[in-house]
């Protein structure tokens, strides 16, 4: 643990809705470069965990240090400005906006090289090009989450965020968006944090994982280790019930 | 044993996409039907469809025979076809019993010069089935205060009293579990199992497998709007689609065709 | 041709109705606020500016003019011992210089205006940015009712009649035989017209093009999004009412020569209609909305020139009807029948617990009103039975807005048409006191039966109204009808030929007798007004609406009702037929509104139509609200603050200098905390300090099932 490195460290949190706490004593943590998978079934507490590291929903207790600095849930907006990218579950995208203004917005003003930043995005996601004037709502579903990742990396974020990307998407989709978020990483000192219901297909780009149920960390460990634990993961989704399985 | 909800074809479309894509399902009189799949498969619109929260573009639903296209959803509830909500929806103003009330009393003509004049009630059949339901969900002790100062798995239990208050016919729960802790989910189970000795039909959604398993007698698997399975719990439970429909082993293996080689070799020996 | 003519000279109405429209899409579109308060920030910002110029005094001179004031008052009154204290007294007037120029005026009168907007912004629409829609909604009526009372307090009562500046002066020379037409055309139409365009537009650029309406455009649609990508909605919010309440300040001086200040106000329900044209989202479709409304309605005024137009439909009517159908047809073609998923349950709405023992309160209630009723003078029971007036009437608020959660405007002019129903039905065409001017035809019905007449008449209204209703919601209904309020009052109540001949200017009242007993408010003998067997008359009234109200609480529609305002989709889940139930609830509170009415008819000699005015029917909302929304006691507190309650004349009576204006701001300032601090429970909840038990329950929430029970899965283990 390179505690230097780190973009993001989470030490003892809790965190939830109207003080009743959803996660409960999380640790985790983050460094430059590197693809963390956060997993476990639905109502574990994977988007909550996600929302409270961009201060959108506030802490119970515990700690969140994310790119040098404590999160401030009064000033979500500052987290952006940080460097903080976040694709949210529910991709929050602006409908009503072309795809080149989704991607304007997602330039901050305050750095050189904005258009850099969207070339850049536009590389990476080529099959956006052509949709530039079109409004995001009359994208596809797998287009709009191509819009809302490209978004994401216009900012050129130094910790990305992306919560359930294959969510409603054909696995041939699935199996183009998550390599880029491996390209990011690799080529950018990104550190990216994921969540991801396809299990198999995160923890093949990802170099760590852990894996939450109920609210509480269940397993962590390498892509590797988690990867030869299938029995366990399974487990963790399909109820526990191992014994049952024979 | 009659057959009590049955679809066919049917199917529901949202800006071109089918949410419910020809969707055939059948809910016998007295079973425990459960429908699982993953998280946006259309389960909830298929809930929605059933009871009139959004319009079908294609296909049928009947309910103990009658068709159910030109109800609204007032009436199918007064049919006997209840639901609870995925994010609770409870009547936040009202206690617990007065939301169960809210369910459990008829409507009729004079209600309003009844109320007008208090009428006071005697101790009806209305009042004992809003106690019964309130037995069954295990929250007769908490009947009088608001929804608003239960912790949440218990305010999961008044959503389903409140469903269970006007002693429906069928009654669709969708994800009666979902922020349930293990012992929590354990408990609604056994809970909801009792409602087939009352002759209420149970329909299930929910993401939590062990749940879903353990309580129903007959399950269905949804993914991107269509069944892709049917059958019992130990059918279901060895299923490869399935599996692969929560684990994402499918998308697994075309990635593992086309990426890196070291990766893939760790996936290639899983089932 | 002449038709035409209509539209054209429309243009200049329409100027205003767009650019104030285009200013509430503003204010929604920064912070999903609709802006009731938005033609008084014009009117406000209007009387700076004729203060600023003093071109002409018009009636009222405060001094030489060359001075702003700003938006409050001095609540330390200059009384014996505070001025002795040498308290300083909050600075409102400020001297600029005499005669300013006009740039330099009409500078300072638009920083009054953007300093309005960042004020409504920090003291009212900020802290409620999470509350419930009536909380907003009584906000913004709030600030509406507070400028209007603090308009009053720092310029006079009197309206101004300024001749504006530039081409924008009433001296224009009239545009003769209007393209050919043989009518002239006022000759700042078209400037006004022009004006309006490039203001418009230029709008509409603001937020096309820049960074700035980027964001705003996103904020709007996707508050979260805008939050990640490191945009902070509040600033938006903030500046979008700078903006917003500069457009409404720009055309009230723009269009001050045609219309005084205090008419700006209820400009906001033409206003209204455009945004709406304009999905309350679209600056160009408003624009087009305002000038549409504005050339509508001139040509219907223009058409009730012709013979074949049917006396019954007076022009007034026409005039202020078009707003109100476009936006019933906007919204009924556009509103869908049940909120979609996630529109529900935003804030908490305000805690309506039933009285276990209404008939103890009623006893006591009864006791304390006859106590006093043989103490007071004739002026003291005067008040108190506009008291038990407003209780009267403050009761169909609880239900329809407290119970129900409809947020409707409409109910004051309900008790107006009950009122001039029962005029008309109990008149037989002879004088009814020797000082009336006129004497009113009608078929003479006996009283109780005239009254009876009369509040079945309300009802039928009420529920006729309510059909609208069931598709529209929230905080539009409120919009539509405030517009119903200026219709009804045209269209029904100022309507001579319907409604008798004294409708549109001052209509005697019956003298009733009811079952042989003189239950009117003015003695025939002694000439003294509140005659107490009136106010016996008007007890019974209250106490009857009062039970059906705690009954109906106590009953099973109550909980219908509740559900309903709780949660329409949950409630048509649980097999409760939503649009009946609201029918319902619309048709009771018409009912105690009727009896309201009936009660108005009785207590005053002769009335105008004036008195059903939006701005009182308002006023009633703003202090039940205040008194507390959903209870009887709430109503019985509002009636107490109310102008003219007793609360409110004790305050007038024993501090000198007191008007009714202060009372208006300071019940104003009143509704707004109340909006913020108690959500709307209001005074009478407050005072069964339950409000404490409810702040508990939001801050320490009980201990959480999770923790209880809280082992893993025996199965899973830590594998790093």
């Amino acid at each position: 643990m390179t505690e230097s490195s780190d973009l993001l460290r989470i030490e003892n949190l809790d965190t939830g809705y109207a003080g009743v706490p959803v996660v409960r004593d999380l640790n985790l943590y983050v460094a430059k470069g590197e693809v963390v998978a956060l997993l476990g079934p639905n109502g574990a507490g994977k988007s909550t965990t996600l929302l409270t590291i961009s201060g959108l929903i506030p802490i119970l207790s515990g700690s969140i240090f994310a790119l040098g600095e404590e999160v401030d849930s009064r000033n979500p907006h500052l987290m952006a400005r940080r460097g903080l990218a976040h694709v949210a579950e529910d991709r929050s995208l602006f409908f009503n906006l072309t795809v080149n203004e989704n991607l304007k917005l997602g330039l901050r003003p305050d750095k050189t090289g904005m258009e850099a930043g969207l070339e850049r995005a536009l590389e990476m996601l080529p099959a956006l090009r052509p949709l530039v004037n079109r409004r995001a709502g009359l994208l596809s579903g797998g287009e709009q989450q191509m819009l809302a990742v490209a978004r994401a990396l216009v900012s050129r974020p130094k910790l990305l965020l992306v919560d359930e990307m294959s969510l409603g998407l054909a696995p041939i989709i699935v199996e183009q968006l998550l390599p880029i978020v491996r390209d990011i990483a690799d080529q950018t000192e990104t550190g990216v944090l994921i969540v991801e219901q396809h299990v198999n297909l995160a923890l093949n780009v990802a170099d760590r994982g852990y894996v939450m149920n109920h609210g509480e960390l269940v397993m962590e460990g390498s892509a590797e280790e988690l990867l030869e634990r299938q029995d366990l993961l399974e487990a963790s989704y399909l109820g526990g019930e191992l014994e049952g399985e024979g | 044993m009659s057959v009590l909800l049955e679809t066919k074809d049917l199917t529901v479309t949202f800006g071109g996409l089918n949410a419910n894509n020809h969707v055939d399902l059948k809910v016998d009189s007295g079973s425990f039907v459960g429908l699982i799949g993953p998280n946006g498969a259309g389960k909830t619109t298929f809930i929605d469809a059933i009871t009139g929260f959004v319009p079908t573009s294609a296909g049928s639903a009947t309910f103990g025979g009658q068709d159910l296209s030109e109800l609204k959803p007032h009436q199918r509830a007064q049919l006997g076809l209840v639901r609870t909500f995925q994010s609770l929806e409870l009547f936040e103003d009202l206690s617990v019993r007065d939301n169960l009330l809210v369910a459990a009393y008829p409507t009729r003509w004079y209600t309003l010069l009844q109320d007008i004049f208090y009428v006071k009630q005697k101790k009806n059949d209305v009042e004992e089935k809003v106690d019964w339901a309130l037995e069954v969900a295990g929250i007769a002790h908490q009947a009088d205060i608001l929804p608003t100062d239960l912790p949440h798995g218990q305010r999961k239990l008044v959503g389903v009293a409140r469903a269970l208050a006007a002693q429906p016919n069928l009654v669709l729960l969708d994800e009666p579990a979902a922020g349930l802790d293990t012992a929590e989910s354990n408990s609604l189970g056994t809970h909801l199992r009792d409602l087939l000795k009352h002759d209420i039909t149970v329909f299930l959604i929910d993401h939590d497998m062990g749940l879903v398993l353990s309580v129903c007698d007959y399950i269905y698997v949804m993914d991107f709007g269509k069944i892709i399975a049917e059958g019992t719990p130990s059918e279901i439970r060895t299923n490869p689609e399935v599996i692969s429909a929560y684990l994402g082993e499918e998308a697994g293996e075309i990635q593992a065709r086309s990426a890196e080689e070291l990766r893939d070799m760790t996936i290639e020996g899983n089932e | 041709m002449d038709v035409l003519f209509g539209a054209f000279a429309g243009l200049g109405a329409g100027a205003v109705f767009a650019i104030l429209g285009v200013g509430l899409v503003v204010a929604y579109r920064g912070s999903g606020v609709i802006n009731f308060a938005h033609g008084a920030v014009a009117a406000y910002t209007a009387f700076t500016w004729d203060e600023l110029r003093n071109t002409t005094h018009g009636a009222y001179v405060k001094d030489d003019g060359g001075s702003i004031f700003l938006p409050w008052f001095d609540p330390i009154p200059e009384w014996g011992f505070l001025k002795a204290l040498h308290i300083n007294n909050l600075p409102v007037e400020i001297y600029i210089m005499n005669d300013p120029p006009v740039w330099l005026a009409a500078l300072l009168s638009l920083a009054m205006a953007a300093f309005i907007g960042f004020l409504m912004h920090i003291m009212v629409f900020r802290p409620l940015r999470n509350a419930p829609l009536l909380a907003k909604v009584i906000g913004s009526v709030g600030v509406m009712l507070y400028l209007q009372s603090v308009a009053n307090l720092n310029f006079g009562g009197a309206n101004r009649a300024d001749n504006g500046f530039w081409e924008f002066t009433s001296t224009n020379e009239p545009i003769r035989n209007f393209l050919g037409m043989d009518r002239n055309l006022a000759g700042s139409t078209l400037y006004l017209a022009v004006a309006a365009l490039i203001i418009g537009t230029a709008t509409w650029a603001l937020y096309r093009f820049t960074r700035f309406g980027l964001a705003t455009r996103a904020a709007d649609e996707n508050e979260k999004g805008a939050t990640l990508l490191g945009y902070s909605p509040q600033l938006l919010a903030g500046l979008n009412w700078v903006i917003s309440s500069v457009l409404a300040g720009a055309i009230g001086i723009l269009f001050i020569h045609r219309a005084g200040p205090p008419t700006f106000i209820l400009f906001v329900v033409p206003a209204l209609a455009a945004a709406l044209v304009g999905s309350l989202t679209s600056i160009m479709g408003a624009l087009a909305g305002g000038f549409g409304i504005g050339m509508i309605a001139s040509m219907g005024v223009n058409a009730t020139s012709y013979d074949w137009w049917p006396e019954w439909l007076p022009s007034d009517g026409v005039r202020t009807f078009a707003p109100v159908l476009v936006m019933i047809l906007v919204l009924y073609f556009r509103g869908d029948r049940l909120p979609i998923r996630g529109t529900v349950g935003v804030g908490r709405q305000p805690r309506a617990p039933f009285a276990k023992h209404p008939l103890v309160g009623l006893g006591i209630g009864i006791g304390i009103v006859v106590l006093m009723s043989n103490i007071f003078t004739a002026n003291w029971e005067s008040t108190l039975t506009t008291t038990l007036l407003s209780i009267m009437f403050m009761l169909s608020l609880t239900v329809l807005v407290g119970f129900l959660g409809q947020i409707s405007l409409v109910q004051w002019s309900l008790a107006g048409f009950a009122c001039w129903t029962l005029i008309r039905l109990s008149a037989d065409g002879t004088k009814i006191r020797a000082m009336d001017f006129l004497a009113i035809d009608g078929p003479g019905w006996p009283d109780p039966l005239a009254a009876l007449a009369a509040i079945i008449a309300a009802v039928i209204l009420g529920v006729l109204i309510s059909i609208p209703a069931l598709r529209i919601r929230g905080v539009q209904l409120a919009v539509v009808t405030l517009a119903a309020v200026v219709a009804i009052e045209d269209l029904l109540l100022r309507n001579e030929p319907l409604m008798g001949a004294g409708a549109a200017t001052t209509n005697p009242t019956p003298d009733p007798n009811w079952f042989g007993v003189e239950v009117g408010a003015l003695d025939e003998k002694t000439f003294r007004t509140d005659y107490w067997k009136y106010t016996i008359f008007a007890l019974i009234f209250v106490a009857i609406g009062g039970l059906i109200v705690a009954n109906l609480r106590r009953g099973i529609l109550g909980r219908r009702f509740l559900a309903i305002r709780s949660n329409e989709r949950a409630a048509a889940a649980a097999g409760v037929d939503v649009a009946r139930t609201k029918m319902i609830g619309f048709g009771v509170s018409s009912l105690l509104a009727g009896m309201a009415g009936i009660l108005v008819a009785y207590k005053v000699p002769v009335i105008t139509s004036e008195y059903f005015n939006p701005f009182v029917g308002l006023g009633f909302l703003a202090f039940v609200y205040l008194g507390g929304i959903t209870t009887v006691w709430g109503a019985i507190f509002g009636g107490l603050l109310a102008a003219g309650g007793i609360i409110s004349e004790f305050g007038s009576l024993h501090f000198e200098g007191i008007t009714q204006a202060y009372i208006n701001a300071v019940g104003a300032i009143g509704l707004v905390i109340n909006a913020i601090v108690t959500n709307g429970e209001g005074v009478a909840l407050m005072l069964t300090n339950r409000s404490k038990e409810m702040t508990g329950v939001m801050r320490g929430t009980s201990s959480s099932p999770n923790e209880v029970s809280g082992s893993i899965d025996a199965n899973t283990q830590e594998v790093s």
